[in-house]
């Protein structure tokens, strides 16, 4: 019995401690891990579904100014029977609230995907979508980011179906990528129910 | 002190890891498209190496046998967390490039295998070196892989040179799966040459 005893003894100080150090550095690294997401990956997104609501590709220096000024106005709001608080993004043409766009995931083929989806604040359509996080395989998952895929969802109204072909919707889904192209699909379509419930809150914060 | 030089050395040439014990070969095949990368790669498998040996060989007396490999892989596993955390928090892009394959450490046999077959055996200071000789043999190995894979398959060096292009027309297969397997073999084949001239 001692020898079982102590191989359980063993093993489980070790597990406790490691979890006891990685939660602590986990503290230590969360906070810049988390502004690194925002900068690489959340806002070049939200940059992604600027350049569709203005139909044309940025240079890197305009790309830069947008980026920033969307980093200096993006909104953190408490959302009404929402526990955690949402951060949102507007995007303006001709100086005036034009389209936001809030954060939501799928379940991918690696992992949680994110995707940054768009709403023009008006008509409630879809302006674009920006990829922000995902693990998807190298080279097939990871082709959901390209244009080809993500433009389809540009302008797309309350009459289109969000989710893939394959499942009786209106995407085509990227060949190879099934999973994670549901993934986009059920995240959008998330977002999208998300931005329903929500969107007199939201049109009042942004009008603030 | 010269059997510590001894554990060092070794893994720079006679067991360097990709070449010669033909070990790790899934992170030296997918991440060594470019330099940077493979360097990347080899540094966070020394960190792991060196941290894990230096472990594993402390606890050597406390870890009984029947259990030994899950503790190893408890105290790997950890380490490679780390790794990942301090990569997201502080290398952003190259966490970003090496995705997937830094978790992957986990399961790098060269890792299980130096705790395994000399670290458990091994004093701290010996396991120490040996971690560490291994661990710079195999970033060598990865960015020498890496560096001919970039070169010659897409024209760049941006470890060294930054975005210069030095072949206009690159030979795109080398970038390619297949093409990682065959730039492994030529270097294998290399070595085996410099072998036999110098014995």
């Amino acid at each position: 019995m001692g020898k079982y005893f102590n191989m359980i003894k063993v093993l489980a100080l070790i597990t406790l401690l490691s979890g006891l150090a990685l939660g602590g550095l986990q503290q230590l690294t969360h906070e810049k891990a988390e502004n690194n997401i925002l900068k690489f990956k959340k806002i070049p997104a939200v940059a992604n579904i600027y350049e569709a609501v203005e139909g044309k590709k940025l240079g890197d220096k305009e790309r830069e100014t947008v980026e920033n000024n969307l980093l200096a106005e993006k909104l953190l709001v408490e959302l009404e029977g929402e526990e955690e608080p949402t951060l949102l993004f507007v995007i303006k043409k001709d100086g005036k609230p034009f389209a936001v766009t809030l954060e939501n995931f799928g379940a991918g083929f690696g992992g949680d995907l994110g995707v940054m989806a768009g709403f023009n604040l008006e008509t409630g359509d879809l302006v674009g979508i920006g990829i922000t996080t995902l693990s998807e395989t190298p080279g097939l998952g990871t082709r959901v980011t390209e244009e080809s895929f993500t433009m389809q969802f540009r302008g797309m109204g309350p009459d289109k179906v969000l989710k893939v072909k394959k499942d009786g919707g209106d995407i085509d889904a990227v060949t190879g990528a099934t999973i994670s192209s549901q993934a986009v699909a059920e995240a959008i379509s998330a977002a999208k129910e998300f931005y329903e419930k929500h969107k007199e809150q939201i049109a009042r914060e942004i009008g603030k | 002190m010269t059997s510590i030089t001894k554990e060092f050395t070794k893994g720079l040439w006679a067991e360097i890891p990709l070449f010669r014990l033909v070990l790790g070969l899934c992170p030296a095949l997918a991440v060594t498209t470019s330099a940077k990368d493979g360097f990347g790669m080899g540094l966070a498998a020394t960190f792991v190496l060196v941290c894990s040996n230096v472990l594993v060989s402390a606890l050597r007396k406390v870890i009984p046998n029947e259990v030994r490999v899950a503790c190893f892989i408890v105290i790997i596993a950890t380490f490679v967390v780390c790794v990942e955390m301090l990569m997201k928090a502080y290398f952003f892009e190259l966490s970003e490039s090496l995705g997937l394959f830094i978790p992957l450490i986990v399961v790098n046999c060269v890792i299980l295998g130096r705790a395994e077959a000399f670290a458990r055996k091994n004093a701290v200071l010996p396991s120490l070196a040996d971690g560490l000789g291994m661990g710079v043999g195999f970033t060598i190995a990865l960015t020498v892989l890496a560096a001919i894979r970039e070169f010659f398959g897409a024209g760049t060096l941006t470890l060294a040179f930054g975005d210069t292009v030095f072949l206009d027309e690159p030979f795109y297969f080398l970038q390619q799966a297949p093409g990682a397997f065959v730039a492994l073999g030529l270097l294998l084949g290399f070595m085996n040459v410099v072998n036999r001239l110098t014995r």
